[in-house]
């Protein structure tokens, strides 16, 4: 339950977005101070419009020694234009190189219509060009797609994890044990209730690695499960334990122990592809410039590894390609607040590992 | 002002006339004073974004021919503005023209600064109290669109937002006390 302070300002301030006047008992100084601060906020800056704004002059400035060296050159042809320049004070526009102080004139247009028929003419031809070698064109972009694999997780082939579940549907949930050693092959399913006299006894294992070694816990069970007693295989199906289907146990399906398919562990970190969904982003700040960089008008990109949680939470960042200058920290910092939708396996929100781009560019 | 800042001020102002990379610094300097200008007397964002640009351009190509008279920088800033201000009005033609010495105006300066403190203290909130604060002001968001985004209560949301503005509050009484 909100204090009544809370939801008075909140309306107040939804009054005040709205263009509408904030009811505010005159007694109320203390709402009423907090009304005239939250007004001011409606003037903020928009970050990015400030950093735009910073890079588009500084571009401005960088251009300025070379527009000073061309009108000294022409000084003594233009005098005269130079002091019609300066009284007129045509200023720039915003995403310009800034006024000219060359002529107006006849010639200036014409060199200016050539240029702009010899820069259509490239477009075209090389269009043209595209389209004419295209296979040559695919191979190069395929070769250099393969130069970067190394650094891009691809997507898994076939599951990525491996895991697996059964149980008996028994009404209750799995108990809680250790699961029986791996093994190459499955002769008998575990289980945590079994038969006391079989015709044929066989020591129950799951498929996995022989070398696989897990906690032993006394008693045969489920290690994911959080009851201990009464005993039960659990509610899944195909022999095995848990709420998965197969010989295995957990909820996964298969002969192996947890999430997932097919054998071996599972339940850790997946990647996309394989019946696993790619996270989407919901929420992604553009990063900072680090001051460094924007000094040195250093663009580029760098290369996250991130693990999305079944919450949709980035962690466990990794640098896979680093940039310098301070931009490393600004992409990790940004990207550590972004949200995402989880990847999705089987219905269920499921952790992945991705590779993310974050791209620094000045504009 | 005081003795020390101007000096740093007009330091600052023969090395952009020198060297026009060094504008970026006046511009820092600046930026918050000449929004918070603008933004109070344009009706949209976009229009007071449009003004500052321009503010700073015409700053930028007339800093070579700048005279230092001892008066702060932002006052030739906001010189500027008040004209590209009134230029917008005329064209507008519903509006009547803006008076040529509006910068006189009695509290016209200080409500400006205290706008411009308001943004710098935004800028030093906690991650979490920032974040609500520019999404719920800047962006326009309704609680419930905070929420969903951030994966909190609307009741959360509102909190960060009480504090955020309580903090703001008492660092604005405080600078001026």
């Amino acid at each position: 339950m909100l204090s009544p302070d809370i939801e008075q300002l909140d309306a107040a301030i939804s009054a005040v977005l709205g263009a509408r006047a904030p009811k505010i008992r005159p007694e109320d100084a203390q709402l009423r101070a907090l009304v005239e601060t939250a007004s001011g906020l409606h003037f903020l800056p928009r970050p990015e419009f400030r950093a735009r704004l910073r890079a588009d002059l500084l571009a401005h400035t960088s251009q300025a020694p070379v527009r000073r060296h061309v009108f000294d050159a022409t000084f003594a042809m233009h005098s005269q234009l130079k002091s019609r320049a300066s009284r007129d004070s045509v200023l720039p526009p915003l995403f310009s190189t800034g006024t000219s102080m060359m002529p107006v004139g006849g010639s200036h247009l014409a060199v200016s219509f050539a240029l702009h028929v010899a820069a259509l003419a490239i477009v075209f031809t090389s269009g043209l060009w595209v389209v004419k070698n295209a296979p040559h064109v695919r191979t190069q972009i395929a070769s250099r797609l393969s130069e970067s694999v190394d650094y891009i997780l691809p997507v898994a082939s076939g599951e990525s994890r491996g895991g697996g579940g059964g149980g008996t549907r028994d009404k209750l949930p799995a108990s809680r044990g250790s699961a029986p050693r791996f093994a190459n092959e499955q002769l008998a399913p575990p289980a945590v209730v079994r038969n006391e006299s079989p015709n044929l006894p066989v020591d129950p294992t799951v498929v996995g690695p022989p070398d696989l070694k897990l906690p032993q816990l006394g008693q045969t069970g489920d290690p994911m499960a959080t009851i201990l007693n009464p005993p039960s295989n659990g509610t899944g199906s195909g022999g095995g334990i848990g709420s998965g289907e197969g010989g295995g146990v957990g909820v996964g399906t298969g002969p192996g122990v947890g999430e997932g398919r097919g054998g071996g562990i599972g339940g850790g970190v997946f990647r996309v592809g394989g019946g696993v969904s790619a996270p989407h982003a919901i929420y992604d700040p553009d990063p900072e410039y680090s001051e460094q960089a924007r000094k040195a008008k250093y663009q580029g990109t760098v290369l996250l590894w991130a693990v999305i949680d079944a919450e949709g939470h980035p962690r466990d960042l990794l640098i896979a390609r680093s940039l310098g200058m301070g931009l490393d920290e600004k992409a990790t910092e940004a990207v550590s607040k972004w949200r995402f939708t989880p990847a999705v396996k089987d219905g269920r929100p499921v952790a992945v590992q991705i590779s993310i781009e974050v791209v620094f560019r000045l504009y | 002002m005081n003795v020390t800042e101007h000096d740093a001020e007009r330091h600052l102002i023969e090395a952009a006339q020198r060297d026009p990379s060094r504008f970026a610094e006046l511009y820092e300097a600046n930026f918050d004073r000449v929004y918070a200008f603008v933004a109070r007397r344009l009706p949209s964002r976009e229009e007071a974004e449009d003004v500052t640009a321009e503010v700073f351009h015409q700053a930028l190509s007339g800093i070579a021919t700048f005279e230092w008279q001892g008066t702060p920088f932002v006052a030739w800033l906001l010189g500027i503005a008040v004209h590209l201000i009134a230029r917008r009005w005329r064209r507008a033609t519903k509006h009547p023209e803006i008076p040529a010495d509006d910068l006189e105006e009695t509290g016209i300066l200080d409500q400006t600064e205290r706008q411009a403190l308001l943004a710098q203290l935004v800028d030093r909130l906690p991650d979490d109290q920032r974040h609500v604060i520019r999404r719920r002001f800047v962006d326009q968001h309704s609680i419930r669109e905070i929420a969903h985004e951030l994966g909190r209560s609307e009741g959360a949301i509102k909190q960060l937002q009480f504090r955020a503005i309580e903090n703001l509050r008492d660092q604005m009484r405080n600078r001026h006390a």
